[in-house]
């Protein structure tokens, strides 16, 4: 998915290396064949050969994984693999009318959202001031980037441990502000410390492209913009902002995929999908159900929903790419 | 010059296949055992040091003990294994797990197994409240291994300065006592929340107070089991721990902290545990701490609490010298020796009479009588069908269900009643999804 646009970005490159590269390859491209594209592989095997890397991972890590899920999807088995009992589409309207599943949907929705606008809205103040600070850049980008250093399951350890309720110092603060701070045993709080810790770990990386983003717009409109009035605020809600959309439409597609799908380590350690399901996002129910309960059928019919869900995404990203969200100058 | 080359070229080659001979030999002529465990901290420490003295006992077998996370991790990563034929020869599961383990179709049962190998171990010899729940129509599915119970643990010095000399025998005595702590400020967390508190506390609970948690006998008598905890005096023993909770005298551990550090680091003053919590309260708690038996509800007469721990299974699928390894293992393990060894540096019970008959012999209780708590506590009562034990098929799953209801209820989500129907409800749908997967096994 973000292929497309790093390629967008690197296109500069590119050009400069294709060249000594179709040297090399001279003999293997044709161009001068009526009819075709400017280059194709006259041997079929040498494409076959360049393909088969991209086309080995995608069998491991997609078709196979793809066909175990839709293979039990459709079935209940005992976890041994001893029993295997057909039972049509059970697994499915089991899930679709279970409680427990409609508010993990409902919280994964909330939480996904909420996460992404956040994570944009903090980093783009971050990449805004970023032009402002005039001592110690380096170490202002330095620490905005750290998180992205720590391992989720660390860094989750670290959160659960600041903000626990019994022995934790930042607990014990909010304590003596008058804030009745338990993770355990209030929903929104678990909710919300989850929350903090994922937009905490993803806000450098938006923090990076956009950065990279508002860099290259060209300083001309922005000083044509100066000479005509407007301040800095101003230029970079209607200047900046605005040449920056590819970016922020990109930014906000891989929010969506990370609150989605990565958040799980971060997860699994605050809070095990506690206190009573309410940090038990979609990609969570799906461990938990199968890797810890061991109910295959149920969490191969829910891994296939996200699946859907995940193919949704790639088409309104490709989408939307294709529409091309652009004010080129 | 190039014949010196030569020469040492080879010299350094023939050393390399010397090398590489000789470790082969050393893999060869000792079969290795894979043992995946679920114990961790001290007690992992202490399964190491079994398996290193197992080592160093014979030459034929190689143990290599494999740490897979708590009782659940280890049986998901079992089951994981198992379907991609990776499992390991020997699996430390849970009491939990006894039911799934046993009809997995994916074990040998011990006494066949050690029939098989030439060994003859006494089935007999197990205390009462091992044998009565691992073995079935007179065989041992399982070696029963780290068998434990939960027990009220207390620190004396609280206790004491809040006026008490001892934990009250009732739940109505003890509730009396906690709030006190609390009141007097002795301390500001009377009793810790255990992260297992189902087991304890409502498990067993049950089968202290001669309450039945499911039909047919907890489902000793049979597959067609229903869970019925949803009508007993659960439902208060529930609403009791919630309005504890709610008023700060039961406090909730949370992710990252173990429960029962809070206990031995002082900060709370009491937590209903495993016995097998003597290895690291004796390690660490720096103040006159204590145990006693769990309370019971008032005008009852206590029964027996169940047994708690785990097994070790002999997986299928493994070359007969890997059997024969298990199997040399086992006998090991059942040692009278090793089984005073394992309880003495544990705090699970001695598992076989012998054992405990050893240590009483030696006055081991005398000199620490809060390893007699468990054991008398198991022994308590003449067992009835709501004391002996516990055999649902996938309790895992049903206990997460639990788990996760009371959360419910810790939240104020759900009402204890409520929450406890539905808990009931979709345990239900579990064991009727297992009947329908096992009928006929």
């Amino acid at each position: 998915m973000p292929a497309s646009s790093a390629m967008r970005l690197s296109e500069g490159a590119a050009t400069r290396l294709r060249f000594p590269l179709r040297l090399k390859l001279g003999s293997l491209l044709s161009s001068s064949e009526t009819g075709l594209k400017a280059s194709h592989f006259r041997r079929p095997w040498l494409a076959a050969g360049l393909l088969a890397p991209q086309l080995l991972i995608l069998l491991f890590f997609f078709f196979i994984p793809t066909w175990k899920a839709l293979s039990l999807a459709f079935v209940q088995v005992d976890p041994f693999g001893a029993t295997m009992i057909f039972v049509g589409l059970d697994n499915f309207t089991t899930l679709f009318s279970s409680p427990e599943y409609r508010d993990s949907a409902v919280l994964t929705l909330w939480f996904t959202t909420v996460q992404c606008f956040v994570t944009l809205f903090v980093a783009c103040l971050f990449a805004f001031a970023t032009d402002q600070v005039m001592r110690g850049r380096a170490i202002y980008k330095g620490v905005i980037l750290l998180p992205y250093a720590i391992a989720p399951a660390i860094s989750g350890v670290l959160w659960a441990f600041l903000f626990n309720p019994t022995v934790g110092p930042l607990a014990q603060i909010l304590d003596e502000l008058g804030y009745a701070w338990d993770p355990n045993r209030r929903p929104s709080d678990a909710l919300l410390l989850v929350s903090v810790a994922a937009i905490w770990k993803h806000v450098c990386y938006d923090y990076i492209f956009l950065v990279a983003a508002f860099l290259a717009v060209p300083a001309s409109v922005i000083e044509a913009g100066a000479i005509d009035g407007a301040g800095p605020v101003r230029r970079f809600l209607t200047i900046t902002l605005p040449m920056a959309a590819p970016t922020i439409f990109f930014l906000i597609v891989m929010n969506f995929v990370y609150g989605l799908f990565e958040t799980f380590g971060i997860i699994d350690v605050i809070t095990h999908g506690g206190p009573a399901g309410s940090t038990n996002t979609l990609v969570y129910k799906v461990y938990q159900d199968g890797f810890r309960q061991l109910d295959l059928g149920s969490s191969a019919a829910q891994s296939v929903v996200l699946m859907a869900i995940a193919v949704l995404f790639t088409v309104l990203q490709f989408r939307a790419v294709e529409r091309k969200v652009n004010y080129q100058v | 010059m190039a014949s010196t080359y030569m020469k040492s070229v080879a010299s350094l080659l023939a050393a390399g296949a010397l090398l590489m001979g000789a470790a082969g030999a050393s893999a060869a002529e000792r079969v290795k055992i894979e043992w995946w465990y679920a114990i961790s901290g001290k007690l992992g420490e202490t399964v190491q040091q079994l398996i290193s003295d197992f080592n160093k006992s014979q030459d034929k077998y190689e143990v290599v003990g494999t740490f897979k996370g708590n009782y659940e991790e280890t049986m998901a990563a079992m089951v994981a294994a198992y379907r991609v034929n990776q499992q390991p020869a020997i699996l430390q599961s849970a009491e939990r797990g006894f039911m799934t383990m046993l009809k997995s179709g994916a074990i040998i049962p011990a006494d066949e197994l050690m029939a098989k190998q030439g060994y003859k171990i006494d089935w007999s010899d197990f205390v009462k409240p091992v044998a009565g729940f691992y073995i079935v129509n007179g065989k041992p599915a399982a070696l029963p291994f780290n068998s434990s119970t939960p027990i009220l643990w207390y620190n004396a010095d609280a206790f004491k300065a809040a006026g008490f000399d001892a934990p009250a025998d009732t739940w109505q005595g003890l509730e009396k006592q906690l709030y006190a702590l609390k009141e007097k400020k002795v301390t500001d967390c009377p009793m810790a929340l255990p992260g297992d508190f189902q087991w304890s506390l409502i498990e067993n609970y049950s089968a202290i107070n001669d309450q039945p948690f499911g039909t047919k006998a907890n489902g000793y008598g049979g597959l067609d089991t229903e869970f019925v905890y949803n009508r007993t005096s659960v439902v208060g023993q529930v609403a009791r721990l919630k309005k504890w909770i709610d008023d700060g005298v039961l406090k909730i551990a949370g992710q990252g902290v173990a429960p029962i550090s809070l206990y031995t680091s002082g900060t709370c003053a009491s937590i209903i545990n495993s016995t097998a919590s003597h290895s690291a309260v004796e390690a660490d708690a720096k103040f006159k701490w204590s145990a006693a038996v769990m309370p019971h509800e008032e005008g009852v007469q206590p029964k027996n609490s169940t047994i708690g721990g785990a097994a070790l299974w002999a997986i299928k699928g493994k070359p007969e010298e890997v059997q024969a390894g298990v199997a040399a293992f086992f006998n090991y393990v059942a040692q009278p020796d090793v089984q005073e060894w394992w309880s003495k540096a544990t705090g699970y019970v001695p598992v076989t009479n012998a054992a405990y008959a050893k240590m009483k012999l030696e006055g081991y209780f005398k000199d620490h009588p809060t390893r007699e708590v468990a054991i008398e506590q198991l022994s308590r009562g003449e067992p009835t069908d709501n004391s002996r034990g516990f055999r649902f098929g996938n309790h895992n799953q049903s206990t997460a269900i639990l788990l996760e209801e009371m959360q419910a209820v810790w939240t104020g989500k759900k009402a204890p009643q409520e929450a406890l129907d539905s808990s009931v409800k979709r345990g239900n749908e579990i064991l009727r999804q297992y009947e329908k997967l096992h009928a006929g096994k």
